[in-house]
């Protein structure tokens, strides 16, 4: 089973590149104070507005939707 | 890295549709293109050449109405349905501007520059650069834009110095409102500085925020919207100069602004695809 990490950097990637994706998790991941590798699934409710905030100028509401419905599918 | 998590390859995301469309624009403006080498030769009759001019205007018309659709199909209600409606607007201005230069010209015989056309040229600006401006704004929380932006304001302002040394100061101020009457020297003053700081140098600064996204998809579009801003903002400045030269439009010019809004509406079709859920 693929950590939480890898699953938003694999649903991000084709998106905004595999550099940016990372930077999102990093970034979600020191705003609830842990690394990037501790995310877990409890931390979901925290990574999907987060991606939601930094997307929704990018990228319509559609396709965030689907990237955060993949992320917790974990595929 | 695993597969999963690679770049997508544009054959996986963009349509077989957006190939046709893409295509048969092209072909729309090759044909306009060899109508434009015709027109400017001399060999077409009256009315094959008002039909030709009319063809080239309304390819504008179908280009902007292209970017519009796309916009408004990705919806006014998304942060990117308003970027790309400020880019069809854009290249709607110009199409408009196009109008009333074609009338002016073909049929009332009147010298269309400056003109009415001009307002709708110069607005086209405004549409491009607050585009681009918010395309590059959106990236802020995503990627570092302080630097793009710095080096394009760099960038811009020695492009800035070199307009004003190598056209403005030699050839547009000197001619002064003698020679190219009050509104002919404001607009041949904006242009180029528009193309510089207007088109060109956010232009630059987009290029430089999205080229961290990789191969995102999501930059995708914006790199051939790139494209065509500096195909615009170079067409634009070579008519400066040749207005003031005395050559006027030539077919290669007319063709530079077909390629640059023929981009803008490539780009809006790879926006949709790259806005598709999958």
């Amino acid at each position: 089973m693929a950590t939480l990490r890898e699953r938003v950097i694999a649903a991000l990637t084709p998106y905004v590149g595999a550099t940016v994706a990372d930077t999102c998790v990093r970034g979600t991941a020191l705003s609830i104070g842990k690394s990037a590798d501790e995310l877990n699934d409890s931390d979901l409710p925290a990574l999907e507005s987060n991606v939601r905030r930094l997307l929704s100028p990018v990228a319509p509401s559609t396709v965030i939707d689907d990237l955060l419905a993949q992320i917790e599918r974990g595929n | 890295m695993s597969a999963q998590t690679s770049a997508p390859r544009a054959r996986g995301v963009i349509t077989s549709g957006t190939y046709l469309t893409a295509g048969v624009l092209v072909a729309l403006a090759a044909i306009f293109s060899f109508l434009s080498s015709q027109m400017y030769a001399g060999t077409l009759s009256d009315g094959a050449y008002t039909a030709a001019y009319w063809y080239g205007t309304l390819l504008q018309v179908l280009l902007a109405s292209v970017v519009i659709t796309v916009a408004l199909k990705i919806g006014l209600n998304q942060r990117v349905g308003v970027q790309w409606l400020l880019v069809g607007s854009g290249v709607a201005s110009y199409a408009l501007g196009d109008i009333v230069w074609t009338v002016l010209d073909l049929h009332m015989g009147l010298d269309p520059y400056p003109s009415v056309a001009d307002v709708f040229y110069v607005l086209q600006y405004g549409f491009f650069v607050a585009a681009l401006v918010l395309a590059v704004r959106s990236y802020k929380d995503l990627t570092p834009v302080r630097t793009p932006i710095m080096i394009a304001a760099l960038v811009g302002l020695v492009l800035t110095a070199a307009v004003l040394m190598f056209l403005l100061v030699p050839y547009i101020f000197p001619a002064g409102t003698a020679e190219l009457g009050f509104w002919g020297l404001v607009v041949s003053t904006f242009y180029p500085l528009g193309d510089v700081l207007l088109i060109f140098s956010p232009a630059l600064a987009l290029s430089l925020v999205i080229r961290q996204l990789g191969a995102g998809r999501l930059g995708w579009p914006w790199w051939i919207v790139v494209v065509g801003a500096f195909v615009f903002a170079l067409t634009d400045t070579a008519y400066s100069y040749a207005d003031w030269a005395g050559s006027g439009l030539t077919a290669t010019l007319e063709m530079g602004w077909v390629v640059a809004n023929l981009l803008f509406a490539i780009a809006a079709l790879v926006a949709r695809d790259a806005y598709r859920v999958r």
